[in-house]
């Protein structure tokens, strides 16, 4: 409570400089500089307090382990020596990782996964989004929209039961059939349908969540835009075209800017579970391998180096699809 | 439900961000500096198996104790039977083991996890006789190796560890040297006999307790014959149908008794009945076999290739369990004991277990071991199981005053059929836990049911016996199948020797776990595991095969001696 009334005078008088900066303009901002920077941390004080817990704990959790990747360029062992006690090997794990034609074969299938979603799922909240917004009657679009994002809060393990249960060779609908005297089928453990099944679970179980953002940018379109554009006798499919889908535009972009940067990361529990279902062929992604490597095997270095080649390429990729977003007129995730 | 594996996705790609922009500088510069790397030195621990007079010096001496003599005596190895309980049981320990120590414990559970120190009277009773309290963390067996990985890269261990053979993790020999506490100065040679019932245990199950050269572990010996083929013999009399006794037979059998119009599928994944059919040579390290004096490994057997076939053709059959197909291996004794498959492999723990959930609410239920058979259906050739087939091991945290507490409480612990310490152990408390029947053999009550599980037994356990007198059907059962099958058992090629290879092999033989899959389920060929045995060799199997060779050499010159 103190610190609301001290921060009052503090902010009032705060507020009078920073405008009379603005008209200043910028030829007198050296010699205030240092004043300028002593006031705004008086001024901010207590923000600054308030984010000092968040910003140490951001530091401790997500900063300081970034420093154990030191791991990659040492034979780790967790057990003789540790991070300080590990002998160093150089670019050795990089060099393995080149030279492992099983780990190419990896990337190549999780790229080859991570595409399928994007061309199958992504654009299907999308979708979902527009048709919600066409519905008028607010009580059937409140059900609607909570039965779409419920599976969400499924947890893979349940959500592939389901599916083995269902979908599966002795399943609900394989067994129906047999009833019926017609063969059974069995979806669970067909390498060659593994892409289509998990993208079919992604699908039922996130894509309704990820109705949501494009829901929020849908309801901030002036609906007087919406009247002008009948009054001017454009049609349900001249509104979407030119007001709808330009307003979603930024946000579609910036999702998948940072989709693309995130094309290494699949599905890792999802997969997991149902990776000897169809075995490794099928189903090996960089993250079930780099579990297998580094977990499974002990070869925690080797996993290191693996993370931080799935680093590199994952920011190549950000940057990449962020240059397309801006030769696009968009504005990607950040501009120079 | 439990215990999935944590999703780390989203941790790496933010841990991978600083790194990746070091990496990137890296990479450019990347030829001229991976000319320059250098592979780690080659670890220390490659000559660590201990062997001939080196393994006699650690190993304790065995002094049996006879309580009460079996209902059904071993024959050639098998396991001894009890079919009721003695009416008098002895006292095996003097006075309370242990002087007021706390301890912590993790044990594995492939049931229920029972409840905590605090909510459960079975610990409590059995601290108040061992006079000191461990506290058991209980973890799912099926994701135990993954835990423990976890556990042991920590620095804060419990103080007893329960690791199973199978889960034993990369880098053994490092946890072990670094982690666990040596206790060659504790038991070795006639130091045991302070703990007459440690004393009891058979020296080969010792043997397997020695890593590194030192005793580091007590063994939780293991049975002769491991892995039984089990059916249901209640639903094969209904189908009139008998047991095979040969892969052809099996083949056949399996088509005959499948119908999925009835959800009623043969068998489960059969790829461990395969190997036993085909005398596949056993797993790590016992996957090597002499031919001509040379070492051969597992994979460039004709055994290995076989087996594969023969469970290739059960999948193509439609015989397999579309959910074991699948991979679902955690539901197995479900589907078994729900008639959905009437045949299935598993531990020799597996029957007791079926038989006791069953017993209840299903008194049709009738499960069996087949005989095992040649491929031909000449007479079995089986590979002894290993002696031991989990090891406990005591934080190296510990002082010399706590391992000899801890090792008086295995003492207590350790005590054979017929005692009242083991009857606490398995049964916990008479009237709370346990009823007696009409035949006076203790039943475990609904709250012994949660709460009595096996917990202490994982520490150490005393040599292996069948004495599930609440069932004395299966005790005989159980006992003549294991009898039938023991003439037939050869050891394999290093028994006897708890074997660590060097890190850089640990990988080596990984592919051919995906691939043993991949290829029974038709989605790989046999050319396939051909070329993967080629790449093998060339990967360090045959530097494996050498490093092999030269311990088999020592062993030989040692024995030689």
């Amino acid at each position: 409570m103190s610190l609301d009334v001290r921060s009052r005078p503090d902010e009032s008088a705060s507020q009078r400089p920073r405008r009379a900066r603005r008209r200043t303009g910028g030829g007198r901002r050296e010699t205030r500089g240092g004043t300028t920077w002593r006031t705004r941390l008086r001024r901010d004080r207590p923000l600054i307090l308030m984010t000092l817990p968040c910003l140490a704990i951001l530091l401790i959790f997500n900063y300081v382990p970034i420093l154990g990747n030191v791991i990659a360029f040492q034979n780790y062992s967790p057990y003789a020596g540790g991070i300080l006690g590990s002998e160093f090997v150089g670019f050795y794990n990089f060099q393995r990782i080149f030279s492992d034609p099983r780990f190419w074969e990896v990337v190549l299938n999780t790229l080859a996964i991570s595409f399928f979603q994007l061309v199958f799922f992504f654009p299907i909240p999308i979708a979902l989004a527009l048709l919600l917004n066409s519905i008028l009657s607010p009580k059937v679009r409140t059900v609607v929209q909570s039965v779409v994002y419920l599976p969400h809060f499924f947890s893979w393990v349940l959500v592939v039961t389901i599916f083995q249960q269902m979908l599966g060779g002795a399943g609900l609908i394989a067994q129906h059939l047999r009833d019926h005297g017609i063969e059974g089928f069995d979806l669970m453990t067909d390498p060659a349908l593994f892409k289509v099944l998990v993208t079919a679970q992604v699908v039922w179980k996130d894509a309704g969540w990820g109705i949501i953002v494009f829901l929020a940018a849908l309801s901030s379109v002036n609906q007087g835009l919406y009247e002008a554009a009948a009054i001017d006798g454009a049609g349900r499919w001249r509104r979407m075209w030119h007001i709808t889908l330009p307003a979603l535009r930024p946000v579609i972009a910036l999702l998948l800017v940072l989709r693309l940067g995130d094309v290494l990361t699949v599905g890792f529990e999802q997969i997991l579970l149902q990776r000897d279902a169809v075995g490794a062929g099928a189903s090996e992604v960089l993250d079930t391998y780099v579990w297998y490597v580094g977990i499974q095997n002990g070869d925690f270095s080797y996993a290191a180096a693996a993370g931080l080649v799935k680093g590199v390429i994952s920011l190549g990729m950000v940057l990449l699809a962020n240059k397309a977003a801006h030769a696009l007129g968009e504005q990607g995730v950040y501009r120079k | 439900m439990k215990n999935t594996p944590p999703r780390v996705p989203t941790a790496l790609s933010r841990r991978s961000f600083l790194g990746a922009v070091t990496a990137t500088a890296a990479v450019t510069a990347a030829n001229p500096l991976l000319t320059a790397c250098s592979p780690p030195s080659s670890s220390p621990n490659s000559g660590g198996v201990a062997t001939g007079d080196a393994l006699q010096k650690v190993l304790p001496n065995y002094i049996p104790r006879d309580v009460v003599s079996p209902d059904i005596p071993g024959v050639e190895g098998s396991i001894p039977g009890f079919t009721q309980f003695p009416d008098n049981p002895l006292t095996s320990v003097e006075g309370k083991p242990g002087s007021g120590g706390e301890y912590t414990a993790m044990t594995p559970a492939w049931w229920a996890i029972p409840p905590g120190l605090g909510s459960n009277e079975y610990f409590q009773a059995v601290n108040e006789a061992l006079g000191a309290t461990i506290d058991f963390e209980v973890a799912d067996g099926n994701t135990y190796a993954d835990k423990l990985q976890a556990v042991l890269a920590s620095d804060s261990i419990p103080d007893w560890v329960c690791i199973p053979g199978w889960n034993l993790p990369p880098r053994t020999s490092e946890v072990v040297a670094n982690k666990f506490a040596d206790l060659t100065d504790f038991l070795a040679g006639d130091k045991i006999a302070k703990y007459p019932n440690l004393a009891n245990i058979p020296t080969d199950a010792w043997r397997y307790a020695v890593f590194n050269g030192k005793l580091s572990a007590l063994p939780f010996p293991s049975e002769l014959v491991g892995n039984p083929i089990y059916y249901r013999r209640d639903l094969f009399e209904k189908l009139g149908v008998e047991p095979p006794g040969s892969a052809q037979e099996f083949l056949e059998l399996a088509k005959e008794i499948t119908d999925p119009d009835n959800k009623r599928w043969a068998c489960d994944d059969m790829w461990t009945t395969a190997q036993t059919i085909f005398h596949t040579p056993p797993d790590r390290p016992h996957y090597w076999k002499l031919v001509d004096g040379e070492l051969v490994h597992k994979v460039e057997t004709e055994e290995y290739i076989e087996a594969l076939e023969w469970c290739r053709k059960l999948y193509e059959a439609g015989v397999v369990h579309p959910d074991a197909v699948a991979g679902k291996t955690a539901d197995a004794k479900q589907r078994f004991e729900s008639g959905e498959t009437l045949i299935y492999n598993d531990g020799t723990g597996a029957w007791y277990e079926a038989v006791n959930r069953q017993a209840e609410s299903n008194p049709e239920f009738d499960m069996q071991a087949m005989d095992f058979f040649a491929p031909d259906g000449g007479q079995p050739r089986i590979w002894a199981a290993a002696a031991a087939s989990l090891y406990s091991f005591i934080s190296k945290e510990k002082s010399t005053a706590e391992i000899e507490e801890l090792l008086a409480l295995a003492d207590f612990i350790a005590a054979p059929f017929g005692t009242t310490e083991h009857l606490l152990i398995n049964y916990g408390v008479e009237g709370v836990h346990h009823e007696r029947n009409a035949d006076g053999a203790p039943e475990l009550t609904e709250k012994g049911s949660t709460e009595v599980t096996q917990t202490y037994s994982f520490l150490v356990t005393p040599p292996r016996v069948y004495a599930k007198v609440d069932h004395p059907q299966l005790v005989k059962d159980y006992c003549a199948w294991s009898a039938r099958q023991a003439p037939h058992v050869e050891k394999p090629l290093f028994y006897g020797m708890q074997i660590q290879e060097p890190t850089r092999y640990a990988t080596l033989f990984t592919p051919f776990e995906d691939l043993q899959k991949d290829v029974v389920r038709g989605r790989r060929s046999i050319a396939d595991v051909r070329d993967a045995v080629e790449n093998w060799r060339k990967q360090g199997g045959d530097e494996l095969r050498g490093w092999y060779a030269d311990l088999l050499e020592k062993t030989e010159e040692n024995s030689g001696n």
